[in-house]
């Protein structure tokens, strides 16, 4: 079974599968990170996002390079509202945001039900050409979304490490009194960070909606790999997004294609319990980041 | 005069309530209960149970209401949730026959929420019609005393599906069976291992569990077995889109079908030019003048994508209420029960005379063998093949 060509697919599924993991990632353990928020409403952002870009980019025919991060934008705009509304009660409250947004999802979710209909639509690849390298294919909507997540976790990554205010997201992060201390406006940098996970979760929402299908409750399955995820790499840590993904990505087309689907749930979800037996924080987290 | 024409008008006024009153009196409502997902996984099911019900509904109401014996009674739909759950299908079934005192129910759909629903109803003498696949919906400890399935289950349509497809395609020795990991998938896999075996395929089989949408290390795996036909079967019609787009993409160019709830214009939309060639099993012919008739109703009221379920339910509300009629009673269960069963020969209008079979397979004669068609997506649009009636069994 062990095949050239098949370690290559197998190597290629692996890649596409963990690029679209921590996309989907990125935006959970944001909101984690800086406000110690769980958002259970993860989920339904990235199937708003999925329909944002239903909209712009499969309805209405934008450019594909101008529909993704326009539908991003949107549904981060206009969850601002929201933010207003909801989110800002929960910060710095981590057991009540998983209750309270559990029901904002719910919300959310059956909202599009009753404005789109429960049923299952498909968002046209921008790209259908399938590329063969030694027997080995390669979907070009699937490189597609691995070069968009690049760009995307590169870009998170230099906001984060390079400019003032991605200095400030990480000050407030680590101690959020001595940062108003320091005069920083936590409430703006808190506007701020909720707008960029909800930017990302949207956008990972839409290739994922894109890379499989549409409808209200395709969020469920983003919200459960996010978990998986961010207990891997990390509550809060970025870096432990990215290598969460990876390791998951990887793992599962491994194990799924040479054991089976159910050694792989087993795996996966085996190594999140022994991991939260005997390091909690993660893979790249900290131990602070889980006591506050 | 002016006295008298007001004494005249409300004279008039006295025998239009009057009137009205005897209506009200005579239009004796009738609830009819259904119970179907409106929310959770089975949501596009549970408003196709809701909308095939509430049509047939309206239309006898439309026509003056439901004549039995010397009453007409008004058939009222009393929809409950059960959120695609087994839990919710029992919780569901109680509320109807507690609270709602309704002796009739239609659906729920899905095996687990029918044994769920069965199991109360069975015991409480209440008819329901339902839709699940397992074979323990008929096949019960209550010997299906009160519950029919009103849609062929896999047990009627593969048998005739697979060996059409080994009398037109012989040269296919191999297939490959993907299903999800739960009640449904774990009672059609073996249904279709056995009919494959005995039409002389190689059969290979994985199974899955319920939420996953990435299959390409699956269907990897799938391809060393270098299969030649792909089955879709028992998957959910978002699932059968994504495993024919992933399956494509690791480069199966075997053939690919469908023995499994219909899902044509999902796997369509959702693989998009991936899906050309593709085969499956249809419930329901939309292109023929009976279809195009109710495809017309139904849009006069709700727009998108017409579900396959949804003249399924309204047929077998009008087979329920036809049954009623012909018992002459509302009440006496037992009779409404047995004018159900002896309804061969009636025609709703959307799938011709209607046929009762099962006793071979299920020991009870509850099992309705409706017509099906095999459809295959060809130049990008969805063709009928072939109309199949099952055997009676």
């Amino acid at each position: 079974m062990f095949s050239a060509t098949l370690l290559g697919q197998v190597l290629v599924n692996g890649l596409s599968l963990s690029a679209i993991y921590v996309l989907v990632a990125l935006g959970f353990t944001l909101l984690f990170g800086i406000m110690r928020v769980v958002n259970f409403s993860h989920g339904a952002f990235a199937m708003l996002g999925g329909y944002a870009l239903f909209l712009l980019y499969g309805k209405w025919h934008l450019p594909y390079l101008l529909a993704v991060p326009l539908a991003a934008l949107g549904v981060a705009a206009l969850a601002m509202v929201l933010e207003y509304l909801v989110f800002r009660w929960f910060y710095q409250k981590m057991m009540q945001s998983m209750i309270g947004l559990l029901g904002l999802n719910m919300a959310l979710v059956y909202s599009a039900v009753l404005l789109w209909d429960v049923y299952e639509r498909s968002i046209p690849p921008a790209i259908t050409t399938l590329i063969s390298v030694g027997g080995v294919l390669l979907p070009a909507d699937r490189l597609t979304v691995v070069a968009i997540a690049i760009v995307a976790l590169g870009a998170f990554w230099l906001f984060m490490t390079r400019t003032r205010f991605g200095l400030a997201m990480r000050a407030a992060s680590q101690d959020v009194e001595t940062a108003e201390a320091q005069g920083m406006d936590t409430a703006a940098l808190y506007r701020m960070a909720f707008f960029i996970a909800i930017f990302l979760t949207a956008l990972a929402g839409g290739l994922y909606a894109q890379t499989y299908s549409l409808s209200p409750f395709m969020g469920d399955r983003p919200l459960i790999v996010a978990f998986v995820v961010v207990i891997l790499g990390g509550m809060g840590s970025i870096p432990g997004a990215a290598l969460g993904g990876v390791l998951l990505g990887f793992s599962e087309s491994f194990v799924s294609t040479f054991y089976g689907s159910a050694v792989s749930s087993f795996a996966s979800f085996g190594i999140v319990i022994l991991l939260l037996i005997f390091r909690p924080w993660g893979l790249l987290g900290t131990k602070e980041a889980m006591r506050a | 005069m002016r006295r008298f024409s007001r004494m005249a008008g409300a004279v008039a006024l006295g025998i239009a309530l009057f009137g009205a009153a005897s209506v009200v009196r005579a239009q004796e409502v009738l609830k009819i209960g259904a119970i179907g997902s409106l929310s959770g996984g089975g949501t596009a099911w549970g408003l196709a149970t809701q909308r095939g019900a509430q049509m047939a509904i309206d239309e006898v109401n439309a026509a003056g209401g439901l004549k039995v014996g010397d009453k007409t009674y008004k058939p009222t739909l009393v929809m409950v949730d059960d959120q695609y759950t087994a839990t919710g299908g029992r919780t569901a079934a109680q509320r109807l026959m507690t609270l709602e005192k309704a002796k009739f129910i239609l659906g729920p759909v899905g095996a687990p929420v029918v044994l769920a629903t069965i199991s109360v109803t069975n015991p409480g003498r209440t008819i329901v019609l339902s839709d699940g696949y397992s074979d323990a919906v008929l096949k019960n400890a209550a010997h299906a005393a009160y519950n029919f399935r009103i849609m062929d289950s896999e047990t009627e349509f593969a048998r005739a599906m697979i060996q059409w497809l080994h009398r037109t395609q012989p040269q296919l020795k191999s297939v490959a069976l993907i299903s999800p990991n739960d009640a449904t998938g774990q009672s059609v896999v073996p249904v279709l291992k056995r009919l494959y075996e005995e039409n002389g395929f190689k059969v290979y089989t994985e199974m899955f569990d319920r939420g996953m949408q990435e299959f390409t290390p699956l269907l990897t795996r799938m391809m060393e077995q270098k299969p030649d036909l792909f089955d879709l079967n028992a998957n959910s019609p978002g699932d059968a889109g994504l495993l024919v787009k992933q399956a494509r993409q690791v480069g199966f160019k075997g053939v690919i079908w469908k023995v499994g709830g219909p899902a044509m214009p999902e796997i369509q939309s959702i693989a998009g030019d991936l899906a050309e060639g593709v085969m499956a099993y249809d419930q329901f012919d939309f292109s023929t003048p009976a279809g195009q008739k109710f495809a017309a109703e139904y849009h006069k009221r709700w727009s998108g994508t017409i579900n396959a379920e949804t003249p399924i339910w309204y047929n077998a509300t009008k087979l329920l209420l036809e049954a009623i009629r012909r018992a002459g009673t509302t009440t006496d269960v037992d009779k409404v029960r047995d004018a159900v069963a002896h309804l061969d020969g009636y025609d709703a209008g959307v799938f011709g005379p209607l046929v009762w079979g099962g006793m071979a397979d299920y020991g009870v004669d509850h099992q309705l063998e409706l017509p099906f068609v095999i459809s295959q997506i060809k130049g990008g649009k969805i063709v009928t093949l072939v109309k199949i009636q099952p055997e009676k069994r």
